[in-house]
């Protein structure tokens, strides 16, 4: 998973059945993840009302797919145990964020794991 | 997902038995820029066009539920963009740049 801020909102008529009617945000990814074309942004299902300007928990791949809620498209399968609801998507938002502790000094250190450089209040903005 | 513009169509007489009858599109992720950006040829079932901005899903398993498992490309059209908050910059949009 990764944390990112809600810069925008996406509509599309037009779309594959997989995709579901779930409401498309537009997220921008906080620290150093990038997804993978540099583009600096991702578009991510909402499963938990998030909105703009607020900081999320983002999933990417697999359990994106396997959301909670049940938002597939019409053409998923019924959600059961064994079936979970699969839909057309790879990164899906499953968490609004409170708060955030954070020792940025620690995880700007050379070699320290890959993630967030700087506190949050730093990163937003930019959108 | 990630937004992009479509750039333009890409057609190939010869081509691999799983890439026959699907229709490719250039899409230029919104954004990209540096040397990592680049060009994506994405599987459109969707029926988008140049000008159009669209939804590229990324990875087999979205593939294989959408254009099917025989299609060898990872990048699929999911969907077409009728309207954003903020507004997305265009860079030959059909509709007028923003």
């Amino acid at each position: 998973m990764i944390l990112g801020r809600v810069v925008g909102r996406v509509w599309a008529t037009r779309k594959d059945a997989r995709l579901g009617g779930a409401k498309l945000l537009v997220v921008r990814p906080h620290g150093v993840y990038e997804p993978a074309l540099a583009t600096g942004h991702l578009v991510a299902v909402d499963h938990v009302d998030a909105g703009v300007g607020d900081d999320v928990i983002v999933a990417l791949g697999r359990p994106a797919r396997l959301a909670p809620g049940g938002q597939a498209g019409a053409g998923a399968q019924p959600a059961d145990d064994s079936h979970p609801v699969d839909a057309a998507v790879d990164a899906a938002i499953l968490g609004v964020v409170d708060r955030v502790e954070l020792d940025a000094s620690a995880s700007a250190r050379p070699g320290a794991a890959p993630g967030i450089r700087r506190p949050l209040p730093a990163l937003g903005g930019r959108a | 997902m990630v937004i992009g513009e479509v750039v333009g169509r890409l057609w190939a007489s010869r081509r691999a038995e799983t890439l026959s009858g699907q229709k490719l599109l250039l899409v230029r992720p919104l954004g990209a820029s540096g040397p990592a950006a680049r060009v994506l040829v994405a599987v459109d079932a969707l029926d988008a066009g140049p000008g159009d901005c669209v939804l590229v899903a990324r990875g087999s398993r979205v593939r294989d539920m959408t254009v099917g498992e025989t299609v060898a490309d990872k990048d699929v059209v999911v969907g077409i963009v009728d309207g954003a908050t903020p507004e997305l910059p265009r860079v030959a949009g059909r509709k007028g740049a923003a």
